[in-house]
């Protein structure tokens, strides 16, 4: 470019010389795109066997049981290590064949996007902070049929303010030679607890006032007396979320993921995989289901209007969750700069079903039908979008201070 | 493409050689300080970072120039040249904006401030899908300075009658490809327009006091700019997405993304910037008056939605466009 594409400001670089991130970019581009073919080929030769065996809308035990099904036949061909490290079973490569893997299965109704993803939210914490041999036991437990997982964060009095959380576990004797560690208190929101096997659980080691510092995480198995799970049903007739109960729960120290108070960095080490990988599988799911709507919806303007919107919404979505995973895979980190994805994810999913409401008329209102039982629970489902993962407020509060450097509110 | 760091610098270069330049006189020649940084040969080499760079550059100074022209008529394979002008489709529309009715042409649209001083125009003709080009002199059409909305934007409007004997025909392909390149041009030069906006915002949000502190501490104030910064991140993205995978789709998505960002840019900014933005005083006013002015460029965000819906509803098929 003149001026710019003189030797003071371009260098001795040849226009067509790569730059180092340019070529690993194109790597892992040809990486994915044989993955993406192979896998669908396999998807597809397998397509019967893969395929729920319930009609739609189906229990929460029949996509449990679904899902397990679907994992036990993925880990059998292999197909559910890629993306993992091989310390813990997996067969290595870009974590991003695990979003493929995901949302392949989202977008062809295999599997629960939702109930899938929390695989890519709990791994990932056990790889980074549990001692290498429980991680390399338990890992694979996971991506096969053998387990399943659940996330004790949030309280009754600690919904935003995840800091103040209560749910206190003491040392049986002195806390840096105690063999043992006593856990009582209550968490909420739990999803699939019930079904749970294990839970990644914050718990308040610190004194009461201790906020972030004092936080310990324990992975705790579920069996262990004490424990008691009561199912939450929600307004969609779901019952995916609970409360658990801890009453002298006993868990051994080498069970504790991180340093004593450490906990913190446990529970931020969780957004930049639910924040990538999920909000993938999760957008690949809201294009189905867009293509559903548009399948049925009628050729008008007004509607041509309404779906173009929603379209306009998910692109937007799908382009900022491509760059963050890029960034992931470049950086190995992400920071404040996901409460964007989740803002965006959250405005994507409630505009795709409020285009439903207005485009299929008296479908989520009135219809009995299978299909709108399926719409109608996903419509209310996409209410809490705005709420769960960290409310649309503390996202903006977190923009606000992080990212626009506004200061403190206080 | 480019890589990120040498584009970095380059952006900034370019930046600040307008900004030097508009410092020094606010009427400064834009068009020249671009070529003198060897703008069309870089466009002739590197069209997709060279549209990027200067258009977010001119958006974020909020300067004029008239190098839509020559992204137009690269697209359509002619060689840009100060001397030739381009007629843009009508506002808001994005169909070419001539007509030919055996032999006869007739054309009424806009073009920007090169129609003042070059010495012809071309005009593109037909259904979109079938397109023919005309050069006219430009002493034989009427043309008229537009004030409307944004007096400083240069805009022409501009009407044409006469034979079309010396219609040349285009590729099939070719104005779509015009609206393309010329649609991210455009939704660039709103992204850089909207950051600048939001800084200003930001800024005075930190200085303004009412109440004993700065009103960048109050909740309701802090929660519309981070919509602000929401909208202005997506509408990067969605170029990123054009950047990556260029074709007319995505093209046509971040410019419809980049109108609704500029509108929510726009409304959260000027809420927090009150009455100072409201004055000539502040240089809110002119963002204000270039980005509405823009968003009606090769079509509004409405018009697009609609088209995109439409094109959705008939194919009965929502593309997902990009991969991982």
């Amino acid at each position: 470019m003149g001026q710019l594409a003189g030797s003071t400001i371009r260098g001795a670089s040849s226009k067509n010389t790569f730059s180092r991130d340019g070529l690993q970019d194109s790597r892992l581009a040809i990486e994915l795109a044989h993955y993406r073919a192979e896998l669908h080929a396999w998807l597809d030769a397998n397509h019967e066997k893969l395929a729920p065996p319930f009609l739609p809308p189906g229990t929460l035990d029949d996509h449990i049981a679904q899902m397990q099904r679907v994992k036990s036949i993925l880990f059998d061909a292999g197909w559910m290590q890629f993306g993992w490290p091989e310390h813990v079973g997996g067969r290595g490569g870009s974590p991003m064949l695990r979003t493929e893997l995901g949302a392949a299965l989202a977008e062809r109704d295999i599997t629960h996007p939702g109930l899938y993803s929390l695989i890519e939210v709990l791994v990932p914490t056990l790889i980074e902070f549990a001692a290498p041999e429980l991680a390399a036991e338990v890992v694979p437990r996971l991506l096969s049929d053998a387990e399943l997982w659940c996330q004790g964060f949030s309280e009754p009095h600690s919904g935003s303010d995840l800091a103040s959380l209560r749910c206190r576990a003491a040392p049986d004797g002195d806390a840096r030679t105690a063999s043992t560690w006593v856990i009582n208190g209550q968490k909420v929101w739990t999803s699939l607890a019930q079904y749970s096997d294990r839970c990644v659980l914050l718990t308040r080691t610190g004194p009461a006032d201790s906020r972030h510092r004092g936080v310990t995480a324990f992975f705790v198995d579920m069996d262990t007396p004490g424990i008691t799970v009561r199912p939450l049903e929600m307004m969609n007739g779901n019952l995916e979320f609970a409360e658990v109960f801890f009453d002298d729960v006993l868990v051994p120290t080498d069970r504790m993921l991180g340093e004593l108070n450490g906990g913190w960095s446990v529970a931020m080490s969780i957004l930049p995989y639910e924040r990538s990988s999920c909000f993938w599988q999760r957008i690949a799911y809201l294009y189905k289901r867009l293509q559903r709507l548009v399948d049925l919806a009628p050729h008008d303007d007004r509607a041509a209007e309404v779906v173009g919107h929603a379209y306009l919404q998910l692109h937007a979505v799908r382009a900022r969750s491509r760059a963050t995973q890029h960034r992931l895979a470049e950086t190995g980190t992400l920071g404040p700069e996901t409460s964007i994805d989740k803002l965006l994810v959250a405005t994507a999913e409630q505009t795709t079903y409020d285009a439903v409401r207005r485009l299929l008329t008296g479908m989520v209102e009135m219809d009995d039908s299978a299909a709108g039982e399926v719409w109608r629970s996903e419509y209310l489902y996409s209410r809490a979008a705005t709420i769960y993962g960290g409310t649309a407020e503390v996202q903006r509060n977190i923009i606000a201070r992080r990212l626009l450097g506004l200061g403190s509110d206080e | 493409m480019i890589d990120p760091d040498e584009r970095a610098l380059m952006e900034e270069t370019v930046r600040s050689a307008i900004e030097g330049a508009l410092a020094a006189d606010e009427d400064a020649d834009i068009d020249a300080v671009l070529a003198q940084l060897g703008w069309r040969e870089m466009l002739r080499d590197e069209p997709g970072d060279a549209i990027d760079i200067v258009f977010n550059a001119l958006g974020a100074t909020n300067a004029t120039a008239t190098a839509l022209d020559d992204v137009i008529l690269s697209a359509l394979g002619r060689e840009p040249r100060a001397d030739l002008a381009v007629m843009l489709p009508r506002f808001a529309a994005w169909d070419p904006p001539g007509q030919i009715d055996a032999d006869h042409l007739h054309a009424g649209s806009l073009a920007t401030a090169r129609a003042a001083t070059a010495g012809e125009i071309l005009v593109v003709c037909g259904p979109a899908s079938e397109p023919w080009t005309v050069t006219i002199p430009m002493t034989v059409l009427e043309v008229r300075r537009v004030r409307g909305i944004d007096p400083d934007a240069g805009f022409r409007a501009i009407r044409a009658q006469g034979n079309a004997a010396g219609a040349t025909r285009l590729a099939a392909t070719a104005w779509q490809s015009a609206v393309a390149l010329a649609r991210r041009a455009v939704a660039h030069q709103i992204a850089g327009a909207t950051r600048a906006i939001l800084e200003l915002a930001c800024t005075h949000t930190k200085e303004r006091v009412q109440f004993g502190r700065p009103i960048a501490r109050f909740q309701a104030v802090r929660h519309r700019l981070a919509d602000a910064l929401v909208a202005v991140e997506a509408l990067e993205a969605t170029l990123g997405a054009v950047r990556e995978q260029p074709s007319p789709d995505t093209a046509a998505l971040a410019k419809a993304i980049a109108g609704r960002t500029a509108r929510t840019v726009v409304a959260h900014c000027q809420q927090v910037l009150a009455g100072i933005g409201f004055t000539t005083e502040h240089p809110f006013h002119r963002y204000l008056k270039r980005t509405i002015a823009l968003e009606g460029l090769f079509g509004s965000a409405d018009e697009i939605v609609l088209d995109i819906g439409r094109q959705l509803l008939a194919e009965r098929r929502v593309p997902t466009l990009i991969q991982l």
